[in-house]
């Protein structure tokens, strides 16, 4: 008897192991298409790039790759001017995504506060279409508008009665006019952030909060926070990764100028690249953008997990 | 009392709702405006606020030379990308979500990196591979690429969805003897519709505003609208602002409208994929 059902047990247990072993055949198969993609579109071309930074290699030169070592990454850490453009770029972020996230943040609650508003998909439609064009098209529009001499910005300053200004040239007025532009772009996108960040405090407590008659300032602390703030974090972390990489708007905008002013890491890299040909050498400041992407994307789902086991413990 | 205060505070408040809307859209309207002035008013100082329109600068626009073929370049790959991305990121995620073979979160992170790191970071290896494949200036090369640029998003997205739908439809399906192609393609496909909607029009706009790649990778056969838009500006000797604020209208446009009706899944696509939730 009991043999019998021993048996009975182990062909169950054989049963369901070649399922399992189905299933991963399976879930492999599924997997396939977008492993071979990621292998030669994306595997390869890292490794192709740690490779080169380890060689010098400059396409102008005609000499072949000459094996350097660390050399690149050495000269990396010495250059003043990279090092520089990287605490700009981190000056740059950190000043545009305080200011969008405080904007944005007021503009949200507004919206908010105010659902049945009269046409407001059309107007989240107008105040939202700067954060899909491409910074290409925002960089040629403020170029236009913000001429010198035929610029409707410098219409309505001089009309006002300030002088006649060139912000993308004026070496003190250029980053910050980049950094205003930055934050129209996206300021629209943490409104939305903080929309999406609201609209996760459940209706309920809100109710409660309401009829139990308690003061704002212990609603946000005690029930609106604790929900919103990991959406509103969420939104930081993408908004700075996203500034971190910043160049097309740079590239048309400034160039980079007056001077350095305006140069940005990613612009800088671009142009070690494609204007000076030093291949090793950029593949190495790319390999070190690369690090800081691993860590930034670490920290973007370390908050997003951190939200999930929220959600499932409430 | 009470009530009219409350009206007041209402009104106010969407005045000035409506009042932030027009001004962070203003810049955009003063681009329509310029595509739509007489071509020899557009610098005129001071500058016109009222005119008749005129649609002649469009119409030029887009019988400029490469005008037209940007346009046609862009809905090519871009279609033909974010479709295929969408095809092999839906069996990928679905085997996430249900199987969840070893190294999944790992590959999932991976997979967000990649859209993390500065575009100019990887046009090396890229460009390198491109000449040494003979894919430069080829459709076959930037779809490749831009279906790559799509997976991450869409797997994402995908993911989030189809562990939404419960297994036992997955069960249910098997104990009818449902083939897996069946049970996915019939029963869950059709719970994922949002999600699939959303990975495209969001896929596609990536696609369609990716700049770098498309200008080192292609060529006059291949370029697409942000390379027109760039070169808009070099066009002749000296600037001709009614051709780049008339490609800037032909682009910007579409979008504008996509964001009208697509507004609900805005979220989802600009997080790709990582929150969800309607605004």
């Amino acid at each position: 008897m009991t043999e019998s059902i021993a048996k009975f047990e182990s062909k169950i247990q054989k049963k369901s192991a070649s399922a399992a072993n189905k299933n991963r055949k399976i879930s492999w198969l599924l997997l396939a298409p977008v492993l071979v993609f990621f292998a030669v579109l994306n595997v390869l071309p890292t490794f192709w790039m740690l490779g080169l930074s380890f060689y010098d290699y400059t396409l102008t030169s005609y000499k072949p790759p000459a094996f350097k070592g660390l050399t690149n990454y050495l000269d990396f850490v010495k250059n003043e001017q990279l090092s520089s453009s990287v605490s700009r770029t981190f000056i740059f972020l950190i000043i545009a995504v305080i200011f969008q996230t405080l904007l944005g943040i007021i503009i949200g609650v507004f919206f908010w506060k105010n659902e049945n508003m009269p046409g407001r998909r059309l107007a989240l439609t107008l105040f939202f279409t700067p954060m899909v064009v491409t910074p290409i098209a925002t960089a040629l529009f403020w170029k236009l508008m913000l001429d010198p001499t035929f610029g409707v910005v410098n219409y309505f300053l001089t009309s006002l009665g300030f002088n006649r200004t060139d912000f993308l040239t004026d070496s003190k007025l250029a980053f910050p006019t980049l950094i205003v532009v930055d934050t129209w772009m996206w300021t629209p996108f943490m409104a939305l952030m903080t929309l999406a960040a609201l609209g996760s405090v459940p209706k309920a407590e809100l109710e409660a909060a309401a009829i139990d008659k308690l003061p704002i300032r212990r609603q946000i602390t005690t029930i609106i926070w604790p929900h919103a703030k990991f959406i509103l974090m969420l939104g930081i972390l993408l908004r700075s990764i996203d500034a971190f990489k910043t160049m097309d708007l740079t590239y048309i905008m400034t160039n980079g100028g007056p001077g350095d002013t305006t140069e940005l890491i990613a612009l800088s890299l671009y142009r070690f690249a494609f204007k000076s040909f030093k291949l090793g050498y950029s593949s190495a400041v790319s390999v070190f953008l690369l690090f800081i992407a691993i860590a930034l994307t670490a920290i973007y789902l370390y908050v997003l997990n951190a939200r999930k086991k929220a959600e499932e413990s409430a | 009392m009470k009530p009219s205060n409350d009206r007041a505070a209402r009104i106010t408040l969407s005045i000035t709702c409506w009042t932030t809307s027009i001004i962070f859209f203003l810049p955009i309207a003063w681009i329509i405006a310029t595509a739509l002035k007489p071509k020899n008013t557009v610098l005129d100082i001071p500058p016109k606020f009222f005119f008749t329109p005129t649609f002649e600068n469009l119409i030029d626009a887009l019988s400029f030379s490469n005008t037209l073929a940007y346009f046609v370049h862009s809905v090519i790959y871009s279609f033909i990308a974010v479709f295929l991305a969408i095809l092999v990121s839906f069996l990928a995620s679905y085997s996430f979500s249900r199987f969840k073979p070893a190294g999944t979160d790992f590959l999932m992170f991976l997979l967000l990196s990649t859209r993390f790191v500065p575009a100019a970071a990887f046009v090396i290896p890229f460009f390198q591979l491109f000449n040494i494949l003979q894919l430069k200036d080829s459709f076959i090369g930037l779809i490749a690429f831009y279906t790559m640029f799509s997976i991450p998003f869409s797997v994402w997205i995908l993911k989030g969805f189809i562990d939404g739908v419960s297994s036992k439809f997955d069960e249910t399906g098997l104990v009818y003897g449902a083939s897996r192609v069946h049970i996915m393609f019939k029963l869950v496909l059709p719970q994922v519709r949002s999600g699939l909607v959303a990975a495209f029009v969001f896929n596609i706009i990536f696609v369609w505003n990716e700049f770098l790649f498309n200008f080192q990778l292609g060529g006059l056969k291949t370029y697409g609208i942000p390379v027109g838009l760039f070169t808009s500006i070099t066009k002749g000797g000296q600037v001709d602002w009614s051709f780049v604020a008339s490609i800037g209208t032909l682009y910007v446009l579409p979008l504008a409208l996509v964001i009208y009706f697509f507004q609900k899944y805005l979220l989802v696509g600009l997080t790709f994929g990582t929150v969800r939730g309607e605004v």
